[in-house]
């Protein structure tokens, strides 16, 4: 492997619980070079799944986090320079086409739309990428592999990707796990007790009762993973579930207090 | 209790006490005009009433919501008219917060508003100051709505119940069909506890929607048995749930409170007792009723908590063994203990036959679909009847005086645009007449650059290092290193709402053109001259008639443009009927909440202040169109108030602002001011 991207290797196994098939399908898309596309609430396990994915083929990962201010140079790279002259710096995207990585682009649709086009020739039959500043055309290496994120939820009708982008990739519907599977991811990453999980997973259920009621999303399994922490480090349980769960998630007050009430439906009234 | 007793108007009626105030004898003259026999009766218990008001003002007041209340509910004005004279003193604005809730509980129940009347409990609603339980509990509706939606019954409502007349048991929650009703008073539960109860409440009430078969037919049981079935029903479900929702079990457990020597020996005491003997296994009870009860639950329970026909085995042990202890069951004054039980209703049906007592089914019946005959004569009638395609909707209004927001008070009536409407696009150039908004109203846009600039806020990389590459092969280098962001003008929505009532017919002093003529030069006038690519502006036009009918025109919706039939649309209206500001600025608002715009303005042309043929109190409209105006304030929407009347500002300055009006004294001059004023509103 190129020295350039060895430090992207994951070595340790990240722990991922898997709810459905999305590991076989995920490793026939790779056998075909088939660009994935996931999709899924927040903090339902979208990128602990591309790490674990990154793990078990044996691939680096190079993660890009997008946002609005994200041009195309900062994905594909640029010049820069030093002391004898101009120096051409590879972008994340051009680094893992050029020695073959997973790329993962965190909330695509946030990027700026011309920055969504440099991605097309990348994924159809070609697998190039054109460096037009530099004059270069970089055939992807053959592990080269792109997925990408988005959360169709709370992105507005105004945020969404071109149907030319869309059509590209194939597609895994992330969602929030049964409640057993959860309840057991909860109980490992944060180290409390299964039946303690259970409860706080029961928590979440209620609250994604409320979605549509003035709730965009109910609480997330991470959201659970950091209360189950807090829990596990001598923290009061309703307080940890105010700090961690139901106290960032809306400003409204009655939402609030309803979230409250689900707490003490599984833990009782705080004493 | 007597029904409705009417005056005798065979008595002729005694001169009212003498009186100087105007107001007074104004609201006399209205009450006369509306409703003679309500009039009538008033004259005779006049006098009395007079003695009892210290101040005149009250007497005002009170005049002011009979006015209110036969324009509502004649039947019912009469009825609160002859409880006038015996009703202990009360405030006049407590007397009306009770009138309104009635009128409003009930606007669908013609003859539980009158029992309302009759016999409802005006005290009930004159708890001083003090957040009363009802209030309380009303402040937490949405919270324990929220609550319900989380256990899986999210299409409930939440309700009070009628105020408890004198001598009637306590009440305690109801469930119904998607209906909760509450209490308005928890006696025994401390007011700390109050926000737990509720909840544990409604708990209770998904444990029954969950897991309860409703509405068996009671059939000849006694009451007791119901009673006693009732209560291990209750037991039962809350064990189901518990298992769910395992923190249940101790929120219950803060009202199980009944204990040997608190409770007693009586029913009630003893099923209390029970109740808290099977809800908590901590507890042990002395008593061998109680004790033999647990192990009768426990046996079953063990077995299968689903087996219902188990329980009701049970259930019926225990009520002959209660039967034997002689001891008095008065159906009427029970009330379920703990206090955040329901009454059980939800679980029996009372007026159904049933089979038989022993041998019930509790599989619900089947219900049968048939294909209806139908007569064709009648077929022919119901062809016939036209349909009222006007969309309904309604909208809360705003009680000043009583301080409280009457919930869907008043129905806009809204008249959808033509159907043919959308199809054309035939605009005229738009003849610019004068509104300029070049160069105002520009926000930063982060996603928009300006790259290569002599001067910016930011080094545009790229450009830079361009540049460098240049010079360093000697040639002439790029000065135009830098960038910025981008500006946009803001998008802007606009809902142009015209005042169309009668009094838009007359003239405007100095000149021969009517209100509603100038009002529409302005409208063509705006709707011209926006700049369609970003701003989008509707044209809608309202008039009154009553809280049941506010009309509402669309003339020009968001989505067409001001084409042919939009221009005749605007040519085709006339002003009749009344002005019900509030309704219309509200529906305005909620059109507005759809759209996605920067700047949302509705601009409202009219000549006079609020009024409607239902309403006699001067303030209550002027004060519920300033709710309406703040409300849509909190919503981002501006308001902006041209009015052509002179005398507008004494109350066009409390209802918009002291800003956000401008009196037109000028007919020529109103589509110029309300250009301005329009440009004004999008820069800032």
């Amino acid at each position: 492997m190129d020295p350039n991207i060895r430090s992207y290797l994951i070595e340790k196994e990240p722990y991922y619980r898997a709810a459905g098939k999305e590991v076989a399908l995920f490793g026939a898309a790779y056998a075909r070079r088939l660009p994935m596309m996931l999709k899924g609430p927040t903090g339902c396990g979208k990128t602990r799944f591309v790490e674990h994915m990154a793990w078990r083929l044996q691939l680096p990962l190079i993660t890009m986090a997008c946002n609005e201010d994200m041009t195309a140079s900062d994905l594909v790279g640029r010049y820069l320079l030093d002391a004898d002259g101009t120096v051409w710096h590879d972008g994340p995207l051009t680094l893992a086409v050029r020695y073959g990585a997973i790329c993962y682009l965190d909330e695509v649709v946030e990027a700026r739309q011309d920055t969504n086009v440099i991605i097309h020739p990348l994924t159809d039959d070609r697998r190039m990428l054109p460096l037009d500043k530099r004059g270069e055309l970089v055939k992807a290496h053959p592990n080269f592999h792109l997925v990408v994120s988005y959360n169709p939820g709370y992105q507005s009708a105004a945020k969404d990707l071109k149907q030319s982008t869309k059509q590209r990739f194939g597609a895994i519907d992330f969602d929030y796990p049964p409640a057993a599977v959860e309840a057991e991811v909860v109980a490992h990453e944060s180290g409390v007790t299964p039946e303690f999980a259970t409860k706080l997973v029961g928590v979440a259920h209620q609250s994604r009762a409320l979605c549509g009621r003035g709730l965009e999303e109910g609480i997330s399994t991470r959201m659970l993973i950091h209360a189950g922490g807090l829990i596990q480090e001598g923290v009061e349980v309703h307080d940890a579930c105010r700090l961690a769960m139901t106290t960032p998630l809306t400003d409204d007050k009655d939402l609030i207090g309803a979230l409250n009430g689900f707490v003490e439906s599984h833990f009782g009234p705080q004493p | 209790m007597s029904m409705l007793r009417r005056p005798n108007f065979a008595h002729v009626p005694r001169p009212a006490a003498p009186s100087t105030s105007p107001q007074l004898q104004q609201r006399l003259q209205i009450l006369k005009d509306n409703d003679r026999a309500a009039y009538d009766a008033l004259q005779l218990t006049l006098p009395e009433l007079s003695g009892r008001f210290e101040e005149e003002r009250d007497l005002v007041e009170l005049l002011g919501l009979l006015c209110q209340t036969s324009a509502e509910a004649p039947d019912c004005t009469l009825a609160l008219i002859d409880r006038l004279a015996t009703l202990p003193p009360l405030k006049a604005a407590t007397l009306r917060k009770w009138a309104f809730d009635g009128l409003q509980r009930f606007r669908n129940e013609p003859i539980k508003r009158l029992r309302h009347f009759e016999l409802g409990d005006p005290l009930a609603f004159g708890a001083g100051d003090e957040v009363t339980d009802a209030e309380h509990l009303l402040g937490k509706r949405d919270e324990l709505l929220h609550y319900l939606a989380g256990f899986g019954f999210p299409g409930q409502r939440l309700e009070l119940h009628e105020p408890r007349t004198v001598g009637s048991a306590p009440q305690c929650l109801t469930i119904g069909n998607e209906l909760l009703l509450f209490p308005r008073s928890f006696v025994s539960v401390h007011t700390d506890l109050r926000e737990h109860l509720y909840r544990a409440a409604m708990a209770h009430a998904a444990a029954h929607m969950r897991f309860s078969v409703q509405s068996r037919p009671a059939g000849n049981r006694p009451p007791m048995l119901v009673a006693m079935m009732s209560l291990v029903e209750d037991a039962r479900v809350e064990r189901l749930m518990a298992q769910q929702y395992p923190g249940l079990g101790t929120l219950w457990g803060m009202f199980h409170v009944a204990t040997r020597a608190r409770a007693g020996f009586d029913f009630a005491g003893l099923a209390a007792r029970l109740a808290r003997t099977l809800h908590d296994p901590r507890y042990t009870d002395s008593n061998a009723w109680v004790t033999k009860g647990r192990r009768l639950f426990e046996a079953a329970a063990a077995r299968d908590l689903h087996d219902i026909l188990a329980f009701d085995k049970l259930a019926r042990l225990l009520a002959i063994d209660m039967e034997k202890m002689r001891l008095a069951f008065k159906p009427n004054m029970y009330r379920v203990e703990p206090a955040y039980r329901d009454d059980n209703t939800v679980l029996w049906n009372f007026s159904a036959p049933s089979t038989s007592d022993e041998r019930e089914t509790v599989v619900r019946e089947k219900f049968e679909l048939k294909d209806r005959e139908i007569d064709p004569a009648q077929a022919e009638h119901t062809r016939r009847v036209e349909v009222d395609l006007r969309r309904r909707t309604h909208y809360p209004e705003w009680d000043c005086k009583a301080a409280a927001l009457r919930e869907d008070w008043a129905t806009i009536l809204e008249t959808p645009p033509g159907k043919d409407a959308t199809k054309r696009s035939m605009q005229r150039p738009a003849a610019r007449g004068g509104l300029r908004f070049r160069g105002l109203e520009r926000i930063p846009d982060r996603s928009i650059r300006i790259n290569r600039l002599e001067e910016g806020d930011e080094l545009d990389l790229n450009a830079v290092v361009d540049s460098m590459v240049r010079r360093r092969s000697r040639e002439v280098p790029d000065p135009r290193v830098f960038r910025r962001h981008g500006r946009r003008r803001r998008s802007t929505a606009i809902v142009l709402l015209m005042d169309l009532s009668e009094s838009t017919k007359r003239f405007v002093p100095g000149s021969f053109t009517s209100v509603l003529e100038v009002e529409k030069r302005a409208a063509t006038m705006v709707a011209e001259s926006l700049d369609t690519s970003r701003d989008r502006i509707a044209v809608h036009g309202f008039s009154s008639n009553g809280r049941q009918e506010v009309n509402y025109i669309c003339i020009k919706d968001f989505d067409e443009p001001f084409g042919l039939d939009q221009r005749n649309r605007l040519r085709a209206q006339e002003g009749r009927l009344s002005t019900r500001m509030g309704a219309a600025l509200r529906h305005a608002s909620s059109a507005l909440a759809r759209e996605e715009a920067d700047n949302k303005v509705i601009l409202l042309l009219t000549d006079g202040e609020p009024s409607d043929v239902d309403v006699f109190e001067d303030e209550y409209l002027v004060e519920d169109t300033r709710h309406a105006v703040t409300m849509a304030t909190g919503q981002g929407i501006k308001t902006f108030c041209l009015t052509l009347d002179r005398q507008a500002d004494a109350y066009v300055r409390r209802i918009f602002g002291a800003r956000n009006y401008l009196i037109a004294d000028r007919a020529d001059a109103f589509a110029g001011h309300t250009g301005q004023a329009l440009v004004k509103l999008i820069a800032h």
